[in-house]
């Protein structure tokens, strides 16, 4: 049985797996994202995105 | 032009070796994808954070031989280490510096095709890319054909690692294409199920290994791939070191070999090798790197040592500090890293890799004589290729540390004397200068290659 496998492309499985776990992170990122606003609006400070704090650091650099 | 042993698996390309310098081949085929990335700024873009190794292409293409392609002269890198001899945090920046390329590929249309330790040197104290044929247009609608691949390669020696012991990571010089996931499955303890990521990219993978592909492959987006890269991203950067206490943590300020020894044995070392002529060095034994620091700036050294912790800690102060001319490596030398891969010939030896000017054997000899059962011969024949001068310290029988190697065995080294010592050593090196180790028994040779 364990032969069998052998004859199949190693690196199937691997394109569903990865199709589960952008859905599992699309979730929590979201959750995530959804927490740091929540808590934003009751801090009052802004919510500094991701991408421009790497644009910043990419500029710095 | 031969390529390299290595150098087999992409038919993008390969590497070659002409006249002392390491080139590489691009084929035809290859164009579309090398246009890209030097045309959309990516290449730029790495080369200016210094995560990719710079090139320049060799205008006369014609005197190596080939028809048609073109040819590159990258930067040469000076010591080639492999990924099983490296400690956690350099695996762990290998690995965060493989998803940086990947997402800022991205970035520009394009995606790393292969996600391998071995396209990563450490170069100036930091991880750097070498495969600048790894790049590809990326097809959108298609997931990450590295991702297994990075998996095994990366999040394996992480994880075994983490949950095992720092030396497991070794299993990856008898896996050097990944560690499969079922034996990493089998070697993780239960536990690891609880850990999100580790049970999505490890266990859940495991399982759904060898399933065969759905008919439709183009339902993944860019969107999800660099949710992907950025799940990954933070993974890694989650994972470390349980912190265990090994013998040689602290060796020199807990044991009786405190302040006075190593102030003598420093100023001694500085005065040796203050009037010798070398640019590269090897530090066989370096502990915390003690020895190895005292060298020049200028000095390219590579400093190793069977004790991870030792390893994995000078490699944090080298980051630190920016003491960028130091390469630390995890190597028993009594087990050094063997010649592996295809026809053994695609990794060299650490052995046949080891060439400098100077090699530095400090309070080393004794364990490879009697804990190890080298002979001294076979000591100074080892040693003797290796460099041109040899700065080598002996401790003889009387040592306070050499009678507790042989506390709980027989003496069986009846040729393990300061007089065999010499006459084994001058048969093969010219004493230049020879002196005691402060108020201890131990003698500091400088030898030079007869």
């Amino acid at each position: 049985m364990h032969f069998f496998f052998l004859y199949i492309d190693p690196g199937s499985g691997s394109y569903i797996l990865q199709m589960i776990i952008a859905a599992v992170l699309g979730v929590s990122f979201f959750f995530k994202n959804f927490w740091l606003s929540v808590k934003a609006f009751f801090t009052g400070k802004k919510k500094a995105k991701q991408e421009d704090k790497e644009e910043e650091k990419d500029t710095a650099e | 032009m031969t390529p390299h042993p290595a150098s087999y698996r992409d038919n993008s390309g390969f590497v070659f070796r002409y006249e002392g310098n390491v080139y590489r081949y691009v084929h035809p085929a290859y164009e579309a994808h090398y246009t890209r990335l030097m045309g959309s700024g990516l290449y730029e873009a790495l080369l200016k954070k210094n995560r990719l190794v710079a090139h320049e292409e060799v205008k006369d293409a014609a005197k190596f031989g080939f028809t048609n392609g073109s040819v590159l002269l990258p930067q040469q890198i000076p010591f080639i280490s492999y990924p099983y001899e490296w400690s956690f945090d350099m695996w762990k920046d290998a690995a965060l510096l493989t998803l940086e390329i990947a997402a800022a590929s991205l970035k520009k249309q394009m995606i790393l095709k292969d996600a391998t330790p071995f396209n990563i040197q450490f170069y100036n104290g930091k991880p750097i890319f070498i495969d600048t044929l790894s790049f590809e247009n990326y097809e959108e609608g298609k997931p990450w054909v590295a991702y297994r691949q990075f998996c095994e390669c990366f999040l394996a020696p992480l994880l075994l690692m983490q949950y095992c012991h720092p030396d497991t990571a070794k299993l990856f010089s008898v896996y050097p294409n990944g560690i499969p996931m079922d034996v990493l499955v089998s070697l993780l303890p239960k536990r690891s199920r609880w850990n999100m990521n580790t049970f999505l990219h490890v266990h859940l993978q495991a399982k759904l290994s060898g399933r065969q592909k759905p008919a439709a492959e183009n339902k993944f987006s860019r969107q999800k791939l660099e949710l992907l890269l950025k799940g990954l991203q933070s993974y890694v950067q989650n994972i470390s070191l349980k912190k265990t206490k090994t013998t040689w943590d602290n060796y020199y300020t807990d044991t009786i070999l405190g302040d006075d020894y190593l102030q003598a044995k420093t100023k001694l070392v500085t005065a040796f090798i203050s009037d010798i002529q070398y640019t590269t060095a090897i530090d066989l034994g370096a502990n915390d790197g003690h020895f190895s620091l005292l060298l020049g700036n200028d000095k390219t050294v590579i400093a190793t040592d069977a004790d991870h912790n030792c390893i994995n800690e000078l490699y944090l102060s080298i980051k630190r500090t920016n003491k960028v001319n130091l390469l630390p490596l995890v190597n028993n030398l009594l087990t050094p890293s063997p010649a592996i891969g295809w026809a053994n010939t695609e990794r060299e030896s650490i052995t046949a890799r080891l060439k400098a000017g100077l090699v530095m054997a400090l309070a080393l000899v004794h364990h490879l004589a009697i804990a190890g059962n080298v002979p001294l011969a076979l000591i100074a024949d080892w040693l003797h290729p290796m460099g041109e001068y040899l700065l080598v310290e002996f401790v003889p029988k009387s040592d306070e540390k050499v009678k507790l190697l042989l506390q709980h065995r027989k003496d069986i080294f009846d040729g393990y004397t300061p007089e065999d010592f010499k006459a084994i050593f001058t048969a093969k090196y010219t004493i230049l200068k020879e002196q005691q180790v402060g108020h201890t028994n131990r003698v500091l040779f400088l030898m030079k290659r007869k």
